[in-house]
């Protein structure tokens, strides 16, 4: 197949203080990888970094973040990576490190990674829990880790949604 | 991404469904919202930094259905508070499980379609898996199923919504019910009879209200050509209009004489077609406007006239374009205005459906074991719906139409008969043959059928002595006709009225190609033939009785039909074999018309010669096939557009700039090539800008014989000045008229219309300055006696035609292919130079032109960009863009500009206010080509077009006599030109 690869890098943004998390955004994100790879690789760098870039998810609670570079030099761009050390948002600067967990061909592996990820680290969280309230919140958490409802009623809600559309 | 359409938002949106979004707190300060575990969505990782705002509103939709924000949805509005001093550790562990369920989602979920087998993999999918669901794999069969059921449910929606109107295919196929469907289909555009024959094998095209072959399907242009100068092409013309006049013979002439001239060639009333022996052909014009107001040209045919009687009956035929100016201008003529309303005169009610039966209600007459049948079927049609009958003649028209106008002054009636009769035309030398194999001169009916008393036409003629005996002569002459070599050697237009044999009862039973069978002859023969070849037709043989209304009516109600034609057939003991005797009703009265072919210029003489078969109309298919079945080639409208070019006559309507028919056409024609030209990109369009042509697609033959008058009258004007003799070179004509070409061409003075030249001493004489020569140029022509070409003489040949434009054939010295609207230029003196060398090169190059448009094309271009988005424009950059725009005629350096920024521009074609059209390019423009094309015939590329009298005659003046005559070529969408030599044949 003839299309335009890119690699999809699975990030952790981690803060000293998680409420600072929350101010976060996808321009802000991006507007700080930009800057670390031209601090680090020049124009050059900066120019890679101008077509096929792109902050592709982020979640501002949990600080996952996929990042799309084109293939042909996600190294280099991923080398400019550990240089951020804050990210400037809404006046304010977060100081916070860029932690990969995982480089990906598409979004789907990361996606797929991602629920291996969270699952494994909400099972770490339980034993950790400080309280009975945060237990119980946490179990139910992984409780429902999956799908919800059957396979089937979905489905079924797909078709229906189709039908809006057409009509 | 800014402007995306409907259509590919709606894609997106429906890709994107299942992919989770952003989770976020929106950027924008003044619309703060809670926090807690209720997160909100952005944009999708939209990264385009402008406009997120948008991003964020074009994506509520996904949002709301997407993802497993699902329940906050509802109290969004109402988020007031700010992003959370702190979180919990379960509100954490929730957001987690929050993503995780979005990721399984995206995960689980294909993003291209829905559909279960384009989720399996290539080599998981088998043949006709949508049919057997069993072919799946166990896990998709559920949804396969799901799926399965839906598309029925909707299939059955669907057909019950359009059951209303769709019957059965076996019941539209139902004899009634298709014909009811047919003549639905032709109210617009009338079809021939041998319509759904054309329709099966040509592309159709709806001209002039009728629909017609344009060409075949099949790949057969050569064959065609080769049919029509070895053996024969047929055509259907069917379409042409016949006009009937009848009067007394010398107010008829006096009302005719008014449309056409002397100077012209022969008018309606040469001695030979007046006779009824010849057909005519004329070019008509306004009454009394000669050399203007061109109508077109028709072909007439006089009834022969009987004996002692003055009255007179004429058929015009004339193309249907020219119809709606025709008939007014001869019921002006004629003071025809009384229209005879056709109930109250119901012999000349020909448009009308005939009231009579139809051929496939006939069963019904002849006591047959079907009858039973035909009547359900019939009684129930009655019942239902008004009969289905054929349309024969025209079906555009509505029965109370008038048709025809009687004058109370002159005693003219004028009947329009068009549809009435079919016409087909054979085109080849071997046309007489194929028409002596096809049709048998009717057989006499015995002496059984002769005593009763018959509604059918022969018996009661077959009673008569002298009709009988006509009848034979005719017989004979037909006869003879089989023995003649080639069509072309009888005499042009020779009529030959006949009674024949219906041709179905002879059709072979394979298709045999006609060949001739000429046989020594006794010396009676061979002086009947020669009689025949060098007088025509004697002219009580002319006579025919599809002349007379009443008889065709009865040949076409009285038709059998095919039908029942077989089951006689069937009949017959032994099988294949004729039926005998012939049906009463098998008898056609026809009327052969001989087409002159080629009768200008010196060689070729008499290609494409051919004959006419005039029949009543519901006869089409009847004699269709069996001609089909003859051999011979069936031709479409491009194919009679070939053989006039071959012939070098001009074919109607295409080279008949002056008159409103022609003109019609050029319009159509310009804006179908207009259309076919703004389909193709900018980039890939011919640049006629810069190969310096100026009308590609219409030629501006007004203009043109403005400018080369202007250019005549200052010539002359400087010549008195000088009082200087006319040895002027070459050179220094062509350097005047480029000087006084420049300047102020807009001031002509009175609106006076451009004619073509068509007075034949005039022609003669224009095509004797010329020096005519065979179509390479090769061997010059003996001609007649030439006055001597001097400037008096041309001065005196100008006062009468300085604004006309003359029909020429050129024909290429050497390469070259000719094409629609190329240029005929006026070689310089080096070109000619270039022909004596008798060198390789062909001719000149053009330089190239320079696009002075191009850089206003793209001014334009940004500043309507600009305008389409004035409203997010700052109103200083709307003003500098302003600025630029008057600097803009300075840039394109025309003179016209100023006037034409309103105009559009099309990329490649110079914008309307056309400058001089002589003086373009570096070769002065004499004319345009309206046929060009590689000819067959003369084995070179041969050009039809008209140029300017003035200019041809200002050419061939300045020309040294061996290279008199010679002109440049140049197509559109070259640059080259070519070396050709001017032909005026007359």
């Amino acid at each position: 197949m003839v299309r335009v690869k890119s690699r999809y890098l699975l990030c952790e943004i981690t803060v000293s203080e998680r409420s600072q998390l929350l101010q976060l955004d996808d321009r802000a994100v991006a507007t700080a990888v930009r800057a670390a790879v031209a601090r680090t690789h020049g124009d050059y760098g900066a120019a890679q970094c101008v077509i096929g870039f792109s902050v592709k998810y982020l979640n501002a609670h949990t600080g996952i973040v996929f990042l799309r570079f084109p293939k042909r030099c996600y190294r280099l761009l991923w080398s400019a990576l550990p240089f951020i050390t804050c990210i400037e948002t809404r006046g304010h600067k977060i100081p916070c490190v860029l932690n990969c967990l995982h480089v990906g061909g598409t979004i789907r592996t990361c996606q797929k990674f991602l629920i291996k990820y969270n699952t494994q680290q909400l099972r770490q969280m339980l034993p950790k829990c400080k309280n009975d309230e945060e237990k119980q919140q946490v179990r139910k958490a992984i409780l429902t880790c999956c799908l919800p409802g059957s396979n089937r009623k979905e489905t079924e809600e797909d078709f229906e949604s189709e039908d809006d559309e057409e009509e | 991404m800014k402007k995306m359409s409907a259509a590919k938002v709606k894609i997106k949106e429906r890709k994107m469904r299942n992919q989770p979004s952003s989770v976020q707190y929106p950027s924008r300060e003044n619309n703060p919202r809670n926090g807690g575990d209720t997160p909100v969505t952005g944009g999708s990782g939209s990264n385009a930094p402008s406009d997120i705002q948008q991003t964020t509103e074009r994506q509520t939709k996904p949002q709301q259905r997407g993802g497993w924000v699902r329940g906050h949805q509802k109290d969004r509005g109402s988020y007031a508070k700010e992003i959370p001093k702190h979180i919990s550790g379960g509100g954490f562990a929730m957001a987690r499980a929050a993503e995780v369920r979005a990721m399984l989602k995206a995960v689980n979920k294909t993003t291209a379609s829905c559909h279960v087998f384009e989720a399996l993999p290539k080599h998981m999918r088998r043949r006709a898996m949508s049919h057997n669901i069993k072919r799946l794999p166990r896990r998709l069969r559920d949804t396969a199923n799901r799926l399965r059921e839906k598309s029925l449910q909707a299939g059955s929606k669907k057909k019950e919504q359009t059951k209303a109107k769709g019957k059965s295919r076996k019941a539209r196929r139902r004899h009634g019910n298709l014909l009811l469907e047919f003549n639905r289909r032709q109210r617009k555009n009338v079809w021939l009879e041998t319509h759904i024959w054309h329709a099966k094998r040509f592309h159709m095209v709806k001209k002039w209200g009728y629909c017609l072959g344009d060409r075949p399907t099949c790949k057969c242009y050569r064959p065609c050509y080769r049919a029509m100068s070895t053996h024969c092409l047929l055509q259907d013309l069917s379409y042409y209009c016949c006009i009937e006049l009848q009067g007394e013979e010398d107010k008829l002439l006096a009302a005719l004489s008014q449309l056409t001239s002397k100077q012209a060639g022969p008018t309606f009333a040469a001695a030979l077609c007046l006779s009824g022996q010849r057909q005519g052909s004329v070019v008509v014009y306004r009454a009394g406007q000669y050399p203007s107001q061109v109508l077109g040209p028709v072909t007439f045919i006089w009834k022969p006239c009987t004996h002692g009687s003055t009255h007179r009956q004429l058929w015009i035929w004339a193309h249907p374009s020219i119809k709606q100016d025709l008939l007014p201008e001869l019921q002006s003529v004629c003071q025809c205005c009384e229209a005879v309303v056709p109930p109250v005169v119901p012999v000349v009610t020909p448009a009308e459906v005939t009231p009579t039966k139809e051929p496939e209600l006939k069963p019904e007459k002849a006591p047959k074991p079907a009858q039973s049948h035909t009547k359900r079927k019939r009684s129930c049609k009655d019942a239902c719906e008004p009969p289905a009958k054929k349309i024969l003649g025209d079906g555009t028209r509505s029965p109370s139409t008038p048709v025809t106008w009687r004058s109370s002054s002159t005693g003219i009636v004028i009947n329009d008969l068009t549809m009435d009769i079919v016409r087909y035309r054979l085109i080849g030398p071997q046309s007489h043959t194929v028409l002596a194999e096809t049709l048998e001169a009717a057989t006499d009916c015995n002496a059984l059928d002769k005593s009763q008393p018959s509604p059918l036409w022969w018996p009661g003629h077959c009673k008569d002595e002298s009709k009988m005996n006509l009848h034979k002569q005719q017989a004979d002459i037909f006869n003879i006709l089989k023995d003649i070599y080639s069509t072309g050697e009888l005499p042009a237009g020779t009529v030959l009225g006949l009674a024949v044999d219906d041709p179905r009862l002879t059709l072979p039973s394979k298709k045999v190609k006609a060949l001739p069978c000429v046989k020594q002859t006794e010396e009676v023969d061979e002086e009947k033939r020669r009689e025949l070849m060098l007088r025509g037709v004697p002219k009580n043989c002319c006579r025919s009785f599809l002349w007379e209304q009443s008889v065709r009516d009865n040949v076409t109600d009285n038709k059998i039909s095919e039908q029942e034609l077989n089951r006689m057939r069937s009949e017959v003991l032994v099988p294949g074999s004729r039926l005998s005797p012939t049906p009463l009703q098998g008898r056609v009265p026809v009327l052969l018309v001989h087409q002159p072919g080629k009768q200008v210029g010196h060689e070729m003489s008499s290609w494409g010669a051919g004959w006419d078969l005039l029949l009543p109309k519901g006869w089409g298919m009847a004699f269709w096939v069996p001609l089909v079945y003859r051999g011979v080639r069936v031709g479409g409208l491009n194919m009679s557009l070939k053989h006039s070019q071959n012939k070098g006559t001009p074919h109607f309507p295409h080279d008949y700039p002056d008159c409103p028919a022609g003109v019609r056409f050029q319009e159509e024609q310009e804006t179908e090539l207009l259309d076919k030209f703004k389909r193709r990109p900018p980039a890939k369009r011919t640049n006629y800008v810069k190969h310096g042509c100026l009308a590609p697609f219409c030629c501006p033959w007004q203009q043109l014989a403005e400018e080369w008058e202007l250019i005549t009258r200052e010539e002359r004007e400087e010549r008195k000045s000088e009082s200087q003799t006319e040895t002027t070179t070459h050179t220094d004509t062509v350097m005047e008229q480029e000087m006084t070409s420049q300047p102020n061409i807009g001031e002509t003075k009175p609106q006076s219309f451009f004619t073509v030249l068509r007075n034949r001493k005039s022609l003669k004489l224009l095509s004797g300055w010329c020096r005519p020569t065979t179509s390479k140029g090769q061997r010059f022509c003996r001609i007649g006696q030439v006055p001597l070409l001097d400037s008096s003489a041309v001065r005196l040949f100008l006062t009468e035609h300085r604004m006309s434009v003359v029909w020429v054939r050129l024909s290429l010295l050497s390469k070259g292919k000719p094409e629609l609207h190329a240029m005929v230029c006026v070689p310089l003196t080096e070109d000619l130079k270039l022909l004596s060398n008798k060198s390789d090169c062909s001719g000149p190059q053009e330089p190239l032109h320079k696009n002075h448009f191009k850089t206003r094309a793209k001014h334009k271009k940004k500043g309507s960009n600009k305008t389409a988005a004035a409203s997010s424009l700052s109103p200083e950059k709307t003003e500098a863009k302003g600025s630029v725009e008057p600097n803009l005629p300075i840039v394109a350096k025309d003179p016209k500009s100023s006037s034409e920024s309103s105009t559009d521009l099309i990329f490649g074609l110079w914008p309307d206010p056309l400058p001089s059209v002589t003086s373009h390019c570096s070769r002065v423009t004499l004319g345009w080509v309206t046929q060009g094309d590689f000819s067959l015939s003369a084995g070179c590329g041969e050009a039809l077009g008209f140029v300017s009298v003035a200019g041809l005659l200002n050419t061939i003046l300045s020309q040294p006599t061996e290279y008199r005559g010679m002109v440049l070529l140049r197509n559109p969408t070259s640059l080259h030109y070519r070396l050709a030599k001017i032909n005026i044949e007359v």
